[in-house]
């Protein structure tokens, strides 16, 4: 295995590849085991800590990301009406330790609020990747899991995983706010496992993501990656 | 100036007829046309395409009709043409009249209303975009406003068909099914409690 190279911080190729292009599964979201996930952050010279240390430590820092997670304010279809209950106090997301972040480079947490446009597609891969690791993708609505009532729109794309990492999925149409609470307490039960592993999935499938990308984006002019 | 270009009483819910006014004042300037109450508030007025840039600038130059509220088009498939249509505005009669004009299907070229209200230009780039018709003289024709990169005919033209591209363009998840609401609910609750 190639070793991260801090002088090229923008080549994927040294990250791990343990895995390859799943392609004959496109269309579940594969969420691994966080099995050294830390390495790809190692120095040039730097040696990964003992495996039971790791362990140890990815708990307590998994415990920690469950329990601040950041939204990015980002609402691309009409369930982000449905996030506006849910921050004030009627619902209340603080509880959970949830709360809003107005730029990509200050959240962790992107919520897909219902049909994606492949215009706000664009946007969003933009968004996402600019986000810091880890990160983690929250689907709302029947419009991203299968189209939903958009099935034969020419201009909303369908299967919201075929283009960017899906952690948790919330059916219905519209989701009540109860149902996000679940999802997101889903969530967090997931990230303390170290289950909730969409953003890892992405960097080393990049090439399968941005394939089915560029098939939806026809004038693609997005960087290799929006670091 | 134009007599009618007064103040309408708002307490006054029956204001007196503007509408037929405007409409005798418009024929006895631009010769017969035909037009068609739609609503208390909404006069349609048809105007053939030579007649359609006179009628719109005598409207704003003139008249209290200042106010371009929508520009829209209808494609009539069937009739091999579209149909154009400018909703004018007066906000101290609460009048709007909808002035509609045809043009041919396959040249799609009109005249730009750009010079007369300045918004025109985002409806014809729109219009351009979603009809493919093409607006002469205005700004941003051809520039991207919805659609980005799109490589097929404008689909808003009844001729695209949008279950086609769609199934080409966006995959499917495998296994959803499509269930006719007809069938299914009659499965489900008998066939006499529905529709019955």
């Amino acid at each position: 295995m190639k070793r991260f190279d801090p002088d090229k911080p923008w080549d994927l190729t040294t990250l791990p590849t343990t895995a390859g292009p799943d392609g004959s599964v496109p269309h579940a979201p594969v969420v691994k085991k966080a099995d050294g996930q830390d390495q790809c952050f190692l120095g040039a010279g730097e040696v990964p800590a003992a495996p039971k240390l790791q362990e140890a430590v990815a708990t307590i820092k998994n415990w920690f990301r469950a329990n601040s997670l950041n939204v990015l304010a980002f609402g691309t279809g009409c369930g982000a009406i449905e996030l506006r209950p849910l921050m004030t106090s009627r619902f209340d997301m603080s509880r959970f330790g949830i709360t809003g972040a107005p730029t990509p480079r200050m959240s962790n947490v992107f919520i897909i609020s219902g049909y994606l446009s492949t215009k706000t597609l664009k946007r969003v891969i933009r968004s996402y990747e600019q986000m810091p690791n880890p990160k983690w993708v929250v689907a709302l609505g029947s419009c991203t899991i299968n189209g939903g009532m958009y099935w034969d729109s020419y201009n909303t794309i369908k299967v919201l995983d075929l283009y960017m990492p899906v952690d948790v999925y919330i059916s219905g149409c519209m989701p009540r706010p109860e149902a996000l609470i679940a999802g997101f307490q889903y969530l967090m039960t997931e990230i303390k496992a170290g289950d909730a592993n969409g953003w890892h999935h992405y960097l080393e499938n990049l090439d399968w993501y941005r394939e089915n990308q560029k098939q939806v984006i026809k004038d693609w002019d997005l960087p290799d990656y929006s670091w | 100036m134009f007599e009618i270009n007064e103040k309408s009483n708002p307490a006054d819910p029956t204001p007196s007829d503007h509408g037929q006014d405007i409409l005798a004042r418009l024929q006895a300037r631009f010769g017969t046309l035909e037009s068609h109450r739609q609503k208390q508030d909404l006069l349609r007025i048809e105007v053939d395409r030579d007649r359609l840039l006179p009628v719109l600038s005598w409207l704003k130059g003139d008249t209290p009709f200042v106010q371009l509220t929508h520009l829209t088009a209808v494609d009539w498939i069937e009739e091999d043409r579209f149909e154009l249509i400018y909703l004018v505005t007066a906000p101290t009669l609460n009048l709007t009249l909808m002035i509609a004009t045809y043009i041919d299907r396959q040249t799609a070229t009109a005249e730009s209303v750009f010079n007369l209200w300045l918004q025109a230009e985002t409806y014809e780039q729109e219009i351009n975009e979603m009809f493919g018709i093409d607006f002469p003289g205005s700004p941003r024709q051809g520039v991207p406003f919805i659609l980005e990169g799109w490589d097929d005919m404008p689909p808003m033209r009844r001729d695209f068909d949008t279950v086609e591209y769609c199934e080409r363009t966006h995959p499917e998840r495998p296994g959803r099914e499509h269930t006719d609401p007809r069938t299914y609910v009659g499965k489900k609750f008998g066939e006499k409690g529905y529709l019955s």
